[in-house]
């Protein structure tokens, strides 16, 4: 056991101070963390410069609503009222009257004026929009074109000022067909208010009183459960691979055949998993403790799930065990670098599976697919972690039955991976077939 | 004398292919005992075998009179033909790890002392990256000896070191010696094997041909090895009846004599053809044994 942990101490004094993890320690929550400041910082950097659209209005009573709003919008919106400084584009509204003889060679000019850049985008109102004769089932696609309103621009489909117009348009357009049949807008929407349905948690009985968890936003549910995923698999994904290329060195230096002359291959293979579990619970000090400083920062503890913490150690260690025998079986039966790439593959997508996956499962915590799947031993750390982080109360013995599971899986795959490790140390020149390494598994 | 080793009836193969077979062999203890054969001949797996990195699949090893597989290794120490050291490590941390991992005490003064006797003291902190071939070999050796062990397996230690390097290596190998450490050592070396070996095992194609002390090796062979210095073109020496094989190394000819033929007859007749300034009876090298054992093929492998 001391010679384990000799091996060790070795294999997580060189992990830890190779370049790659502290690049990776570093980078990977800046990446994650990246996304969210990125959007924030580039939040008020929209582009602020003046915007003109042309509006062909063959009513001839809706131009003056979008003249009106546009005034009000640039009178009261344009300026951050507490810097004084210009946020927002101004919207300037530029009538055209439609054309009777060429209404397309006037549709084209507008559009190279917009090409040209003198213009942002020209809208064309249907004669007959206030007043459609259609079936008003019908899909807007086959409605004539006299009761349609068209928005050209060169990126009309993600324009925000195409929401604006819309939102204008049809408030007037409403307005002018409810006084049509005397009926005050305002009346109108008291008769039709909308009631909403709202998400709330569950309520409990603490101390004689009634404690409801109130509200809880569609947000709320996932990000929880997706923070605590996405922690473990980032861990995984830096403790568990290197140990092919630490295996693999180990085998390319010859340094495999000094270490057997004094420990058996299943003390060096056990030694290597101990420091790589070494090298993810550090991981877990420094990123979990610096999530929880962080959540006591911004006030956020009520969220954290401090009674998974248990579970995601224990899981995370079994996960490191398990994969990390995998990769370094896979290290020992290749020879080189680009065999072991792609003898990679299937152990990267076994440990990957749960990404595809979760979506479902933390909508569905309780169903067949998410139960059945969680208990399967290459997905539980993740899957049933993430079941646990939801909600929705799992049945209790379901992460111990997963626990137990893992466990036996775990003790297998590093059974297995031993043999394979022992037969593939000393192994050079010809990489071994899926046979070859069925084979060493089971003769040894 | 107490035996350090012993091998019986061991038998190893990789498929089909038998690399050591039936082999038995005693290394007593506090003696150097040279493993000479040409390549692929089986002596690295015998090696392997003697450390439990292979098992053999018939026949017994005993070491320090144990046949319980494992606990020993800490007490040999081994050094193999692929030299291995993490290329990350500093040298004082190499050795100590490999040191450690024989259980082996005092490691911080061991370490010390060996950098200095190998002139390597002031790179005891520089990573083995930085190493020329022959300093990560002298660092190897000490990691084999780092943990005081009973008995050390050296397998081709001298191969690429310069002379230098190497009668530093020599001396050390046979001061563990004296310091009554057993030493096994296989070498491509002839005159190595000669000059340090007090027996000398030689494996060919898996089975045991030779081993022995080399006084009785080549006694074996029979004194029938002539050694000659002519004045005058050495061809001459061919016409002469009663000789199998001519080796000529220039200046010196080493003859040997037919089956039956007197070495008498044989010095009157080079002298009716030339002027004999040396004529020795003399027992053949083992270079010449380990020839004549493994064929022309294996001569070009003795001198590598």
């Amino acid at each position: 056991m001391r010679k384990t942990w000799y091996i060790a101490v070795r294999e997580y004094n060189a992990a830890v101070r190779s370049k790659a993890f502290i690049v990776s320690m570093v980078l990977m929550p800046v990446f994650m963390v990246g996304g969210i400041v990125v959007q924030k910082l580039l939040k008020g950097k929209v582009d602020t410069t003046d915007k003109t659209i042309a509006v062909i209005d063959h009513t001839d009573q809706l131009c003056e609503a979008i003249e009106a709003a546009a005034n009000a919008y640039n009178e009261n919106e344009l300026l951050d009222p507490k810097t004084g400084k210009k946020i927002k584009p101004k919207y300037i509204i530029e009538r055209v009257a439609p054309s009777e003889e060429e209404p397309d060679k006037q549709r084209v000019d507008l559009s190279d004026r917009i090409r040209a850049n003198k213009l942002h985008a020209f809208v064309e109102i249907g004669k007959d929009v206030i007043e459609p004769n259609s079936n008003p089932r019908a899909n807007a696609d086959i409605l004539p074109m006299t009761e349609r309103v068209v928005y050209h621009g060169e990126r009309a489909a993600i324009d925000d000022m195409r929401g604006w117009v819309r939102r204008i348009l049809n408030e007037r357009i409403r307005e002018l067909r409810l006084a049509k049949v005397d009926m005050a807008a305002d009346v109108v929407e008291r008769l039709t208010r909308f009631v909403p349905v709202e998400p709330h948690g569950l309520l409990s009985l603490e101390g004689g009183k009634v404690k409801a968890e109130g509200r809880r936003s569609e947000g709320q549910l996932m990000v929880i459960p997706i923070i605590i995923m996405m922690l473990m698999l980032m861990m995984i994904m830096i403790g568990a691979p290197p140990l092919i290329n630490s295996v693999l060195e180990e085998k390319m230096q010859r340094i495999a055949e000094v270490l057997l002359g004094s420990v058996t291959p299943f003390q060096i293979m056990f030694g290597k998993l101990l420091g790589t579990v070494g090298v993810s619970l550090t991981m877990v000090v420094i990123y979990v403790g610096g999530g929880l400083l962080l959540a006591d920062r911004i006030d956020a503890t009520q969220y954290v799930p401090y009674h998974l913490l248990p579970w995601f150690v224990i899981y995370l260690v079994m996960a490191i065990l398990m994969f990390g025998a995998m990769f370094s079986a896979v290290g020992a039966a290749c020879s080189d670098l680009k065999e072991a790439q792609s003898m990679t593959m299937p152990v990267m997508v076994t440990v990957m599976i749960p990404m595809f996956v979760w979506v479902n499962v933390v909508k569905d915590p309780l169903s067949g697919f998410s139960t059945w799947l969680s208990l399967v031993p290459t997905c539980t750390p993740l899957l049933m972690l993430v079941r646990q982080a939801t909600p929705s109360t799992i049945p209790a013995w379901q992460p111990w039955v997963g626990l137990g599971g893992v466990v036996l899986f775990t003790i297998f795959c590093v059974w297995v991976a031993g043999r394979i490790f022992r037969v593939g140390l000393l192994m050079q020149g010809k990489p071994a077939k899926l046979t070859d390494l069925v084979r060493w598994a089971i003769r040894g | 004398m107490e035996n350090a080793v012993e091998l019986s009836q061991v038998t190893k193969s990789f498929g089909s292919h038998i690399a050591v077979n039936e082999l038995s062999l005693n290394v007593p203890s506090g003696t150097v005992y040279g493993f000479i054969g040409p390549n692929g001949s089986g002596k690295t797996t015998t090696l392997r075998m003697i450390m439990n990195i292979y098992y053999p699949e018939k026949g017994s090893i005993r070491v320090f009179g144990e046949t319980l597989h494992g606990a020993w290794t800490d007490r040999i120490g081994y050094l193999p033909e692929e030299r291995g050291l993490y290329k990350k490590m500093t040298v004082r941390d190499i050795l100590k790890f490999y040191g450690r991992l024989k259980n082996g005490a005092d490691l911080n003064t061991r370490i010390t002392d060996w950098l200095e006797r190998f002139e390597l003291a002031e790179w005891a902190n520089k990573k083995v990256e930085t190493l020329s071939k022959g300093m990560s070999q002298k660092v190897q050796f000490i990691a084999t000896v780092i943990s005081k062990p009973e008995m050390v397996i050296l397998d081709e230690p001298f191969s690429g070191l310069d002379p230098v390097n190497a009668e530093v290596l020599k001396d050390a190998v046979l001061q563990l010696q004296k310091d009554g450490t057993t030493v096994i050592f296989s070498t491509h070396d002839m005159a190595v094997a000669e000059r340090m070996c007090n027996f000398i095992f030689m494996i060919f194609k898996g089975n045991k041909v030779l081993d022995g002390s080399l006084s009785a090796i080549q006694d074996k062979y029979g004194a029938d090895t002539i050694r000659v210095q002519i004045d005058g073109n050495s061809d001459l020496l061919r016409e002469i009846d009663g000789v199998d094989k001519i080796n000529d190394y220039g200046q010196v000819q080493e003859l040997r004599m037919r089956n039956g033929t007197d070495s008498q007859d044989l010095l009157t007749a080079i002298m009716s053809k030339a002027r004999v300034r040396h004529f020795e009876i003399a027992r053949p090298s083992l270079h010449d044994i380990f020839v004549r054992i493994a064929g022309p093929e294996a001569e070009e492998a003795t001198h590598a």
